[in-house]
C-alpha cells in the first residue's frame, strides 16, 4: 500500500484549519469520503479534494505537501490510534502537532508559531526552523507541552518552552528571547546562540546549553559540577535522530534560578 | 400595521387570564384592544393549541460589567469549547458558561427571554456595563447598582448623616449608573475585606467605618422606599455560602423595619449546621419567613450539576471559596477602592454531597415558598448554573416525577438530609408564567412589561404544549420583541436592539457638591464623567433608554 498523499493543487489565498487531516481521523475512511472532508478555509468551508490532489490509500503513513498557509497540522494525532505517522514536505503554518499525544511527525521545512502547543506524547522532528512559542500553551492556558519529544535541526523563535511541563525540546540550532519562560518542567537544549531574558520566571526544569548565556541577576552561578545523573539522561537520549545522541561529557557549569519566582530550575552550561 | 395572534391558550397573570383561548392585536409594537370590524388584519398567526405568554423576564442575570469580562478571560477553555459559527444574521460568538454578549442575546430570545437585569453594576463601573448590555440584542437590559460597601455612603453613615442626604447620594447614584434598582452585595463587608476582615455577620462592626451591615440595610431599604422606587433593595445578604447562614438570612429579613427587600439567590444562604457534617438545609425555616413576610421577595440562585463560573462583588465570601474553583484559577480584585469582585469556576457535581445538598435546598425553597408571586426563577447565572439551563429547571419544577428520578441518583447522604421527595408540589403553567413574567415585571417595576394586557410592550413567546417542558420551553415556535418576530422555532430569524430600562428618582442636585469634592479628593475620575447619558445609551443608534415611573419621593417615614 502505498501512502496516502495530499498534495496542494494550488496555494490557498487563506489559512486552513488541517486538523481533520490525521491518520487518525482517515483510519477508516474511503477515499470518496476523504476527499468530501470539509476544511475551513478562511470564513469558507472547501471539500479536501477542491483544495488537494489526494493520492495513495495507507492514512497510517500520511504524506502531505503543504505551505504556510495550513494550520493545526497533525493536530491531536495518536489521540485515537497509538500509532500513525505524518510526514510533511514544504513549510507549515502554526499549530504544528497542536496536542499531539503519540505517533511522529516529520516535516522537512518551516513551521510558524506554537508548534508543539500542549504536545502530550509522540515524537516531533523538524527539518528547519521553528516560531515563537514552540512548546508552549493555548492562549489563556497555563500549561505548555506535557510530553514527548521534539528535534529542531534549525532555529527557534521566542518563547521556545514557554510555560513548558514535561517531554524533552532539543534545539541544535539557536533560540530567541525568553527561552524557558515560566518554564514548570522538562528539558530544553540549545545548541546554538541564545537570545536575552533566558529562563524567565523558570520554575523548575532544565535548560542544556552549549554557550554562555547572559542572565538575568535572579539567576545565580553554582559553580561547575560533574553531574552522573547526566550519563543517564544522555543515555536516553542515544536513539534519537539528533547531535543531541552523542554528547558524553557530563562536567557543567550549573546556575540555579528563576529566583523571583520558584527557582528550582537548572540551567547548565557545557564546555566551561 | 396590525398583526392578529388567533387563537392562542393564554397565561397571562397580570390580567388573571390562567390558559384561555385570546386573541391577541399587536399594532406599533404594542399591545391594543380589539380593533374595530373593519380594520384590516395585516399578518395573522393562527395559534391554535398553543400556549402563549409574555417574554419571559431573567430579573437577576450577570450580563454585563466588568466581573463578567474578566470570568470569559479567566476562562479561554469555555470558549474554545463552544465556538458558535456566524450565520447570514447572526454574529459570531462563543462561550457557554460565560457567553459573549451577542450570543447571550441571541440564546436568551431562543429561550423565549425577552428581558435580563444584569444585578450588580458598579457605579464606577457603570459605563462599562451598559456598553456591554448595549451590545446584547434582542433583549431589554437594565441593572441595579451596587451600593452598601461603596465608600462614599459607608463615609456618610459613619458621619451620621440625615436620612435624606443619603436619599440623595442614592438617588444621583441611580441617576449617574442609569439603574432600575439598588443592590447590596455583603453589606460593608466587601470594604470590610480590605481591613482585614474574612467574615463579617449582621451585627458586626466595619473595623475602619464602624458601620454595622444592620445599618446599612436599614439604611438603604428605607432610602429606596423613600424614593419611590419601584424595585425593593435587591439584597445579597452576608455570608454567603457559609453553614449557619440561615440565622444571618432570618435576621436580615426581621432587621429592615417592615421596609420590602428582594433577598437574591436565597438558596446560597439558606444552610444549617446539623447532620454529621454540619451543613443542613435551612429551607423550610427560610420558605417560612417568606410566606409571613410580605415585605420579602427572593429568587432562588438554583444550582445544576456541571461546569460553571461564580462571578461576585462579594469578594469575601469568593476568596473564601477560592481553593474550591475547579479548574483551579481564581480572581479576586478591588475596583476603585469602592467595590470588589471575584470570580472562581466551579464544578457542582451530583455525587458531592454539598453541591448535592445545594441542588436540593434550591428545590425546596421553590416549592415551599406559597406565593409564587415573591419567589423567582433564577441561577443567578452564571453563579448557580448557565442561563441556558432555564428549561432543565422549569421541568425540574413542574414534573415530580423526573424531580424525584433526578433527586434519587444524587449523593445518599444530601439525600437523606432533605426533604424533597416528600414534597408534591408541581408548578403550574400559570405558576411558571408568575414567576417569570408577571411577578418579574412587577418586583423591577416594568410597567409595560411582563403581561399581554393593552398598552403593554409587544413581548410574546409561543410555545407548543409538550409534555416533557424541558422541550418546550427550550424552543419557542415564536418570540416577539416589542412587536417584531424575531425568533421562529427557536432559531433567531430577525435582530433587533431592545430598550435599557430605569428609573429616575426625583432629588435635591445640592448633593452633587457635596459627592464632587468627594471625587475630587479620592477618585482617579472627574465625577462628570462617571455620569452615563442617555444620550451614551442611544449613541450607536440601538439603544435607547425607557424611564419607568417612581412613585413620587416620600416624606421621612420616621424621625
Amino acid at each position: 500500500m502505498s501512502a496516502l498523499t495530499f498534495t496542494l493543487k494550488t496555494q490557498p489565498k487563506q489559512s486552513v484549519d488541517m486538523s481533520p487531516i490525521t491518520p487518525d481521523l482517515l483510519a477508516d475512511k474511503s477515499l470518496a469520503e476523504i476527499q468530501a472532508i470539509p476544511l475551513q478555509c478562511g470564513n469558507q468551508q472547501l471539500r479536501a479534494d477542491a483544495l488537494f490532489e489526494i493520492t495513495g490509500s495507507d492514512s497510517s503513513q500520511l504524506v502531505i505537501h503543504s505551505s504556510e498557509k495550513l494550520n493545526y497540522l497533525g493536530a491531536k494525532l495518536g489521540l485515537k490510534l497509538k500509532s500513525g505517522n505524518l510526514t510533511i514536505h514544504g513549510n507549515t503554518g502554526a499549530y504544528l502537532g497542536l496536542q499531539m499525544k503519540s505517533g511522529a511527525i516529520t516535516l522537512h521545512g518551516n513551521a510558524e508559531a506554537f508548534a508543539a502547543c500542549e504536545m502530550a506524547g509522540g515524537l516531533l522532528h523538524v527539518h528547519g526552523n521553528v516560531g515563537d512559542f514552540l512548546g508552549g500553551a493555548l492562549p489563556g492556558n497555563r500549561k505548555g507541552m506535557r510530553g514527548g519529544t521534539v528535534i529542531i535541526t534549525g532555529n527557534a523563535g521566542d518563547r521556545a518552552g514557554d510555560q513548558m511541563r514535561r517531554g524533552m525540546i532539543l534545539i541544535e540550532g539557536n533560540v530567541g528571547s525568553y527561552c524557558a519562560s515560566r518554564m514548570l518542567a522538562g528539558t530544553i537544549g540549545v545548541m546554538g546562540k541564545m537570545g536575552v531574558y533566558l529562563g524567565f520566571g523558570m520554575r523548575r526544569g532544565t535548560l542544556l546549553l552549549f554557550n554562555s548565556p547572559a542572565l538575568s541577576p535572579t539567576i545565580q552561578d553554582c559553580g561547575s559540577h560533574t553531574l552522573p545523573f547526566l550519563k543517564l539522561m544522555f543515555k536516553s537520549m542515544r536513539g534519537l535522530p539528533s547531535k543531541f545522541a552523542q554528547l558524553e561529557n557530563n562536567r557543567v557549569r550549573r546556575f540555579a534560578g528563576d529566583a523571583a519566582v520558584d527557582g528550582k530550575g537548572e540551567i547548565l552550561v557545557f564546555g566551561e | 400595521m396590525l398583526t392578529k395572534l388567533t387563537g392562542g391558550k393564554v397565561y397571562d397573570p397580570a390580567n388573571k387570564i390562567d390558559g384561555q383561548i385570546r386573541d391577541i392585536y399587536i399594532r406599533d409594537g404594542r399591545i391594543v384592544e380589539r380593533p374595530l370590524e373593519h380594520e384590516p388584519v395585516n399578518q395573522e398567526y393562527n395559534l391554535s393549541g398553543k400556549i402563549v405568554m409574555a417574554g419571559a423576564i431573567d430579573m437577576h442575570t450577570h450580563i454585563g460589567g466588568g466581573k463578567v469580562n474578566i470570568a470569559r478571560m479567566l476562562l479561554p477553555e469555555d470558549h474554545r469549547g463552544d465556538p458558535v459559527a456566524h450565520t447570514e444574521l447572526c454574529r459570531a460568538g462563543c462561550g457557554h458558561v460565560a457567553p459573549s454578549t451577542l450570543t447571550t442575546g441571541y440564546r436568551y430570545a431562543e429561550m423565549g427571554y425577552t428581558a435580563g437585569f444584569e444585578p450588580a453594576v458598579l457605579p464606577i463601573n457603570a459605563r462599562q456595563a451598559h456598553l456591554e448590555m448595549g451590545d446584547t440584542p434582542i433583549i431589554d437590559k437594565g441593572g441595579y447598582a451596587m451600593l452598601g460597601s461603596d465608600d462614599l455612603l459607608l463615609r456618610m453613615m459613619a458621619a451620621k448623616r440625615d436620612q435624606n442626604a443619603i436619599n440623595d447620594y442614592v438617588a444621583w447614584t441611580m441617576h449617574a449608573s442609569q439603574a432600575m434598582g439598588i443592590k447590596v452585595v455583603n453589606a460593608g463587608g466587601i470594604s470590610a475585606f480590605k481591613f482585614n476582615q474574612r467574615f463579617l455577620d449582621l451585627d458586626e462592626q466595619n473595623s475602619h467605618y464602624q458601620v454595622t451591615p444592620r445599618e446599612v440595610l436599614n439604611t438603604l431599604s428605607r432610602a429606596v422606599y423613600e424614593l419611590g422606587v419601584p424595585h425593593p433593595l435587591h439584597v445579597h445578604g452576608n455570608n454567603l455560602g457559609v453553614p449557619g447562614n440561615v440565622e444571618t438570612t432570618l435576621n436580615t429579613m426581621a432587621g429592615v423595619e417592615g421596609y420590602p427587600i428582594h433577598l437574591t439567590h436565597i438558596q446560597f444562604h439558606s444552610y444549617g449546621t446539623e447532620g454529621d457534617r454540619k451543613f443542613s438545609s435551612g429551607a423550610a425555616r427560610i420558605a417560612e419567613a417568606i410566606n409571613q413576610r410580605k415585605n420579602v421577595s427572593a429568587d432562588v440562585g438554583q444550582i445544576l450539576f456541571g461546569q460553571t463560573v461564580t462571578a461576585s462583588g462579594d469578594n469575601m465570601s469568593q476568596f473564601r471559596n477560592a481553593h474550591l474553583g475547579s479548574p483551579h484559577k481564581w480572581v479576586c480584585m478591588d475596583i476603585e477602592c469602592d467595590a470588589g469582585c471575584g470570580v472562581v469556576p466551579f464544578k457542582y457535581k451530583d455525587q458531592n454531597f454539598v453541591n448535592a445538598l445545594q441542588w436540593a435546598i434550591g428545590l425546596e425553597i421553590f416549592l415551599l415558598v406559597d406565593d409564587p408571586w415573591r419567589i423567582f426563577l433564577t441561577t443567578d447565572h452564571p453563579n448557580g448554573a448557565p442561563f441556558t439551563s432555564y428549561p432543565h429547571l422549569i421541568k425540574l419544577l413542574m414534573d415530580k416525577t423526573f424531580r424525584n428520578d433526578v433527586f434519587s441518583r444524587i449523593s445518599p447522604d444530601a439525600q437523606a438530609m432533605s426533604t424533597l421527595a416528600s414534597i408534591d408540589r408541581e408548578y403550574s403553567l400559570y405558576e411558571i408564567a408568575i414567576m417569570t413574567r408577571a411577578g418579574a415585571a412587577k418586583l423591577v417595576g416594568l410597567h409595560d412589561r411582563g403581561h399581554l394586557g393593552a398598552g403593554a410592550g409587544a413581548d410574546i413567546t409561543v410555545y407548543t404544549d409538550q409534555p416533557d417542558r424541558e422541550a418546550m420551553f427550550a424552543k419557542p415556535d415564536y418570540v416577539f420583541k416589542d412587536g417584531e418576530l424575531v425568533v421562529k422555532d427557536g432559531q433567531v430569524v430577525k435582530v433587533t436592539w431592545g430598550a435599557t430600562h430605569t428609573v429616575k428618582p426625583e432629588f435635591d442636585r445640592g448633593i452633587e457638591k457635596e459627592i464632587k469634592k468627594y471625587f475630587d479628593a479620592y477618585h482617579t475620575v472627574n465625577m462628570e464623567h462617571v455620569k452615563v447619558t442617555d444620550q451614551h445609551i442611544a449613541d450607536d443608534g440601538r439603544g435607547r433608554v425607557q424611564v419607568h415611573e417612581c412613585k413620587g419621593r416620600r416624606e421621612k417615614t420616621t424621625a
